[in-house]
Order: structure tokens, then sequence, then C-alpha cells
């Protein structure tokens, strides 16, 4: 017992020091369990706890609470709380702190992203009073991978300067294990939602569903107010709102605008992801369509969903502006790279979808080809047959005494001969369709073309007006001159038709600068001609834009609605465009993109 | 009287095209295919005059192999061959193989029987005059021999 009666040589007793001896094992071990376990667990709640009450042991403190930024408001929210007196204080301090913004010292923390220690709160400019018995207080903000602030931990205690140097070096320590856990719950989180969309992708066929379900999942992926996916409509190269959560909701389907047009439409024509904070300050900004208002916009983020060779649509998100100063609501580098991502996913599962689709349409079409034009030889011939009966019942007519029976007689014989005219004339129809795409090819003028075509299809008595606009310098054209004429006359008897009260007929050709074939998104290496005709009559629909190139879609009584199935069947059989870009009211405008070479 | 083979294998279609052409005074027979139509062709004699045939029956292209044996037959028999529309091919390919010309069957608003009532007067026409020309040639050669 001879230690116990001599004086101490240092300041610090033994006892005291073993103490501190103790802690420090503490601690070592606290920490250790708890770098261990942050990359394990899946159990972040259970975690925060275990991080906020070593913290406590760790700084000797008397209580403390772990606060969490919000992910959306970025308001401050209690997770865990250790020591006594919180279930009284609990709520009323959640209110507090949703307040708090930079006056008490939790969202000073959290503004100024650094630590903060004070040993007299009574003399504390940032300390708000919470509990009687407080006289010192340490925070320690949990600092995201960007530098953001994800939390803080705030500790007190009833003595008075009851925190160092040594303290706040502890509490950094686990401030830093509470960081990497929650970023790894965040990767996990991401990981498992991208698995999910992939899963998603690969195993839906329909395209509408998918881009519902790809909107749902994105929201576990990355955190956004309002997310859509606007998909190209290869028919009117428009952008579609196919899918989105919010606002927009009722417009899906119908929001349609231009590619090239506003900052979504400027992403869809060059492929290129844009990232803005403030979209007003963007000269391309229109502020048409939006999930938000433009005062609410707090972040836009919006990425091509691409295929192998062109770009497919986008997929965009945006954020509210954030009501907590310390809370950034951009979209970072890794938001980029998670919607590149998921863009990335949907882009092949549209592509798939769409050849699948492609493929059954092809079988469907070979099945009916094969199958009508068999029943068109059949009916073909049983028609000329009747006109056989018709010629001869005719014949007899002709040999009866003129009177009133022979009249009535030859009138039904008359209305029998419209009706096999008839007959026929859906015949030819019919056959139009099942070999619009057998392509002879040999080189043509298309501006002589164009010229008899209109020469040939354009009533000589009517009052509508022709006006032809030929471009100069089109070289020839590589085509079936005679299936394109089919094509070109049945789109100029349809602007005729369509003006019973007078009007004009447009007809146009020139050749496509390599900047319009990028707008049009037409393929690369290819020149193309332009053909145009347009007229001055109802113009169509935007819901019927799609539809009028469907075999059977008619808006008049004659014909069998083949007519623009059978032009779109020639011009694509030569690989070519065919597109109405007319406005309701305006006229319709029918653009045919032809390449120099099929 | 001149003497007309029509090849078809349609009941009605024959008939029709039988009964049209007789109107006209021609001595028409019918055949419901092209191996029917070759077998009347060898036993008959003098040979047809002119061969109506269509073109799709057993094969899409019966009516060539209609045509080469007329042809085979007596080369001096014309032949009109009966198309479908868009069958526009087989058509070129029949004209190219010495048919006197062909027809589509379902012109909208064209009466195709009084069409080929017409040609084959035409055809008769061309007959005869190919069968004299020929026969004066022969007699021409016969005087020359004496």
């Amino acid at each position: 017992m001879k230690a116990t009666n001599e004086p101490c040589p240092q300041s610090t007793s033994p006892a005291v020091h073993e103490d501190h001896n103790r802690r420090a094992e503490e601690f070592l071990r606290d920490l250790n369990s708890l770098f261990a376990e942050a990359v394990r667990t899946g159990e972040s709640h259970a975690f925060l706890q275990r991080t906020l009450d070593a913290s406590v042991r760790a700084v000797r403190g008397r209580r403390g609470f772990l606060a969490l930024v919000h992910f959306e408001s970025g308001e401050l929210e209690v997770c865990s709380t250790s020591g006594e007196g919180w279930s009284r204080l609990g709520r009323k301090m959640q209110l507090h702190l949703a307040q708090e913004t930079s006056r008490g010292i939790t969202g000073h923390v959290a503004l100024t992203t650094r630590p903060y220690v004070t040993g007299n709160v009574d003399r504390d400019p940032y300390y708000l009073r919470y509990f009687d018995d407080v006289k010192s207080e340490i925070a320690m903000p949990v600092l995201a991978a960007t530098g953001q602030t994800r939390g803080v931990i705030n500790i007190d205690s009833e003595r008075p300067d009851a925190f160092d140097a040594d303290d706040m070096a502890h509490l950094a320590a686990i401030a830093q294990a509470a960081s990497i856990a929650l970023g790894i719950e965040g990767f996990r989180t991401r990981e498992a939602a991208l698995i999910e969309i992939g899963k998603t992708l690969s195993s839906t066929l329909e395209i509408s569903s998918l881009m519902k379900k790809v909107v749902d999942m994105a929201a576990e992926a990355i955190r956004f107010e309002d997310c859509s996916v606007f998909l190209i409509d290869e028919q009117s190269n428009y952008l579609k709102l196919m899918a989105t959560r919010g606002a927009l909701a009722d417009k899906v389907g119908k929001t349609a605008y231009p590619v090239g047009e506003g900052v979504t439409g400027s992403v869809a024509k060059y492929g290129e992801p844009v990232r803005i904070d403030d979209p007003r300050s963007d000269p391309r900004w229109l502020g048409k369509f939006n999930e938000l208002s433009d005062d609410d916009i707090g972040a836009f983020l919006a990425v091509p969903i691409m295929s192998r060779d062109k770009i497919l649509g986008v997929l965009r998100v945006v954020r509210r502006k954030a009501n907590a100063p310390w809370f950034s609501n951009r979209f970072t580098d890794t938001d980029e790279r998670v919607m590149l991502t998921i863009a990335s996913q949907l882009g092949a599962a549209v592509e798939n979808a769409r050849s699948h689709m492609r493929l059954v349409r092809a079988e469907r079409m070979a099945a009916w080809g094969e199958l009508s034009a068999r029943s068109a030889h059949m009916i073909g011939n049983r028609t000329f047959a009747l006109k056989g009966d018709l010629n001869e019942l005719n014949y007899l007519i002709a040999e009866l005494p003129e009177n009133e029976q022979r009249k009535e007689i030859a009138a039904i014989a008359a209305s029998m001969g419209r009706g096999v005219e008839r007959l026929e004339e859906i015949l030819r129809e019919f056959r139009d369709f099942v070999v619009a795409t057998q392509l002879a090819t040999a080189e043509a003028d298309i501006n002589a073309m164009l010229r008899s075509v209109a020469e040939e299809s354009f009533p000589k008595r009517s009052n509508v007006r022709l006006a032809m606009d030929l471009g100069d310098g089109i070289p020839p054209v590589i085509c079936d001159e005679k299936k394109l004429k089919r094509a070109l006359s049945e789109l100029i008897e349809n602007a005729v038709s369509f003006q019973p009260e007078g009007g004009e007929v447009r007809i146009s050709s020139r050749l496509l600068t390599p900047e319009e074939r990028a707008t049009e998104r037409l393929a690369h290496g290819r020149n193309y001609v332009r053909i145009e005709v347009a007229d001055s009559g109802p113009g169509v629909a935007d819901e019927l834009k799609e539809k009028i190139f469907q075999p059977f879609f008619t808006s008049r009584v004659k014909g069998m609605g083949l007519g623009l199935s059978i032009v779109k069947g020639i011009v694509e059989a030569h690989q070519g465009v065919l597109r109405e870009t007319g406005r309701l009211g305006e006229g319709a405008r029918f653009v045919i993109f032809l390449p120099l070479e099929p | 009287m001149s003497r007309l083979l029509v090849v078809d294998d349609e009941d009605e279609v024959r008939d029709a095209l039988k009964r049209r052409l007789d109107r006209e005074g021609y001595n028409v027979t019918t055949a419901s295919s092209a191996a029917e139509a070759m077998e009347v062709m060898q036993t008959q004699s003098p040979s047809f005059d002119v061969v109506v045939t269509d073109m799709s029956m057993e094969e899409t292209n019966s009516g060539l192999a209609v045509l080469q044996d007329a042809i085979a037959h007596d080369i001096f028999t014309e032949v009109i061959v009966l198309t479908a529309y868009g069958n526009v091919a087989n058509a070129v390919e029949s004209m190219r193989r010495g048919a006197f010309d062909y027809l589509e069957k379902n012109v909208p608003g064209v009466d195709v029987f009084e069409l080929l009532a017409l040609k084959v007067g035409q055809a008769m026409e061309r007959r005869r005059s190919a069968v004299s020309t020929v026969r004066r040639l022969e007699d021409y050669a016969a005087r020359q021999a004496k």
C-alpha cells in the first residue's frame, strides 16, 4: 500500500487516470463494433440508436438525440434519443427543430456542417432551452459523401464546461461511422431498386404498363417530387407523355410536343442529359407541361432514353425547392448516373417490346397477305363471272321491246353494274395494299414524277387550287416509280376530296439538309428528299395522327380505308418515313422523307 | 366457222365466257385446266384459231403452259391470256412468249367481256391474214417449183 501514501507526482490522480483508460477502451470497443455494424446492417434505426448511445457514453453526456435531415422537406427530424426526460419533451422538440433553422445549435451545425461546443449554455447565442438542468452542449454533424449534412448528433450535460477536444474527436469518429452506415444504406436501396427495375423491364412487353412501373420504382432509387417518361412517337416525331406520378397524370397519352422544343425536347433532340437548378434561368425553358409550377421547381434533371442507335424518349425528374437552408435539393452526379442507368434499361426494354411488336405484326401481315391474296383472287374470279352475266343480261334487255318494264329491268341491271364496279374498286384497293411492299426499283426524277402525278390525279375542273414548289438539285432517286405515283396520287386525291368547298393543295419537294435529318431523327448516312402534300382542309386531330395510317380507318364513305395504309406501306418499303404534321383547323400536311436509295 | 377454246378452272367464268363468245358466232370448246386444254388441243383438227385462257389455275402461271402447248401445236393459233389485277409480271411474260394480248379481269368500270369479244375478233383477223400469207407463199413456192 506504499503507493497510496506517496504524494501524486502528476496533476491527475491514478483513479482519474484509470477512469480515462477505461473510457478509452470502452470507446474503442464501441467504435470498433459500430464500424463493423455500419457495413453490415440493414436495420438503420437500431444502428442509429446504438450510435447515439455510444456517443453519449463517449463524451459522458447526460442525454442526447440524433436528428436526420428529412429527404423531401430538408427539415431535421429526431430519430433517436438517449437519456432521461425524452418521453415528455420528444414531441415538443420535434416541433421546435422543424422551426430551428440557424437559430438553435442543431440548426446551426446543420447549416455550417461544423461541430459546435458550448460550456455555458446560458451565455450561448444559439442555445434554445428544452431542459432546465443543461449547462453544456456538444453537437456534431453527420455528413454525406457529398459534404452535405445528413444529420446532427446533439449531447448535453448538467456540468459546466463538460466537453473538451477529446470529446469532440471521439464524437467525430462516431459520426463518421453513422455517415458510412447511412451512405451504405442509400446504396443498398438504390441497388435493390435498380435490380427490381431491371427485372420488371425484362419481363414486361407492354410498353405503357412498363413505363408506369418504372416511374413507380424509380422513386425507390432516386429522390424526387415527380417523375415522368416521354417517348418519341415515330409517326409524328412528337414527344408523348407515357407515364407520370403527380400533376400531369390526366395528360398521359395525350400531351405531346415537338422534338427540339423546350428543355425536354432538346434532350430528345441531342441525346444529352440536362441538369438544372433553376429552370427559369435556362434559355430553352418553356415551362410547358410541368409537374410543378416554375416557382416550386428546385431542381430539374432529364436524361435521354436511348436504343442502340437512336433516341427513343426522355426520362425526367423534378424536385421541389427546399425550405431548410442547409438542405440542397440539387440533383447530384450520382442522381444523374442512377437516372442514366434506369433510362438505358428502359431504352433496351422499349426496343425489346417494339421489336417483339414488329415481329408479331410482320407475322400477322404475312398471314394476312396470304389470306387476302387468295380471297381477292377468288372474289375477283366470281366478280368476273358476274360481269359476264351482266353483259348477257344487258344484251337480252336490248332485245326487249321498249316499254316501262324494260326501263325498270335496265335500271336494275345498271345498279348491279355499279355494284360490280364498286366491288372491283375494293378489290383493287385490297391488292394494292397487299403488293405495296413489293418494289421494282429504277432511277427516277422525283420532280418529273410529281408533275406527272399532279397532271394525272388533279381534277381538270375543280375549285381547288394547285400550287407546286419543286426544289432544285434533287439527284435521281432509286425507287418504284409506279408505286410511288400510286402513293402520291392517293395523297392528292385525298387532299382534294377533303375540300369540297374549294381550297388549295400545295405540293413541294426539296433535298433535306443534314441538320433537318437530325431533327427529323432519320437514319444517318443517308440523303433524303422531302416531299410534302399539304391542303387547306380541316386537318387531322392529334389523337388521329397515328390512326389514319392504320388499315380500315376511314372518315369517308368511299373506299375501304386502306388508302393511307397503302401510302405508308409504299413509303416504308422504300425505307422512307411518312408523317402527318399539320394542325387541326389549318389543313393536313403529309410529309414523305424518301431516301435517295431504298 | 372459227374455232375457239376457252380455258378456265371456274365453272361460272367458263360458262360466262362461252356464252358471250357463242353470241359472236364462234364455235366454242371449253376446258377446265391446262392439262385438259392440252388433251383437247391434241385431238382437235383442224386446230383452234384462238385460245382464251386464264393465267392462274392449277399453278399461278398455268396460262403460260396453255400458251406454249397451243403454239407448239399450231404456230398460228392466237392466245389471249386473262390475268388477275396486279399480276402484271406474268402478263408481260406471256406477251414475250408470243401471246396475242392479255386482259385484266377486274378493271373497275370496264366491261371486259365486250373488250374480250373485240380482242378475239382482232386475233381471228390476224390469224386469218397470217394463214393466208403463208398459203400465198406456199402457192408461190409451188408455182415456182413447177
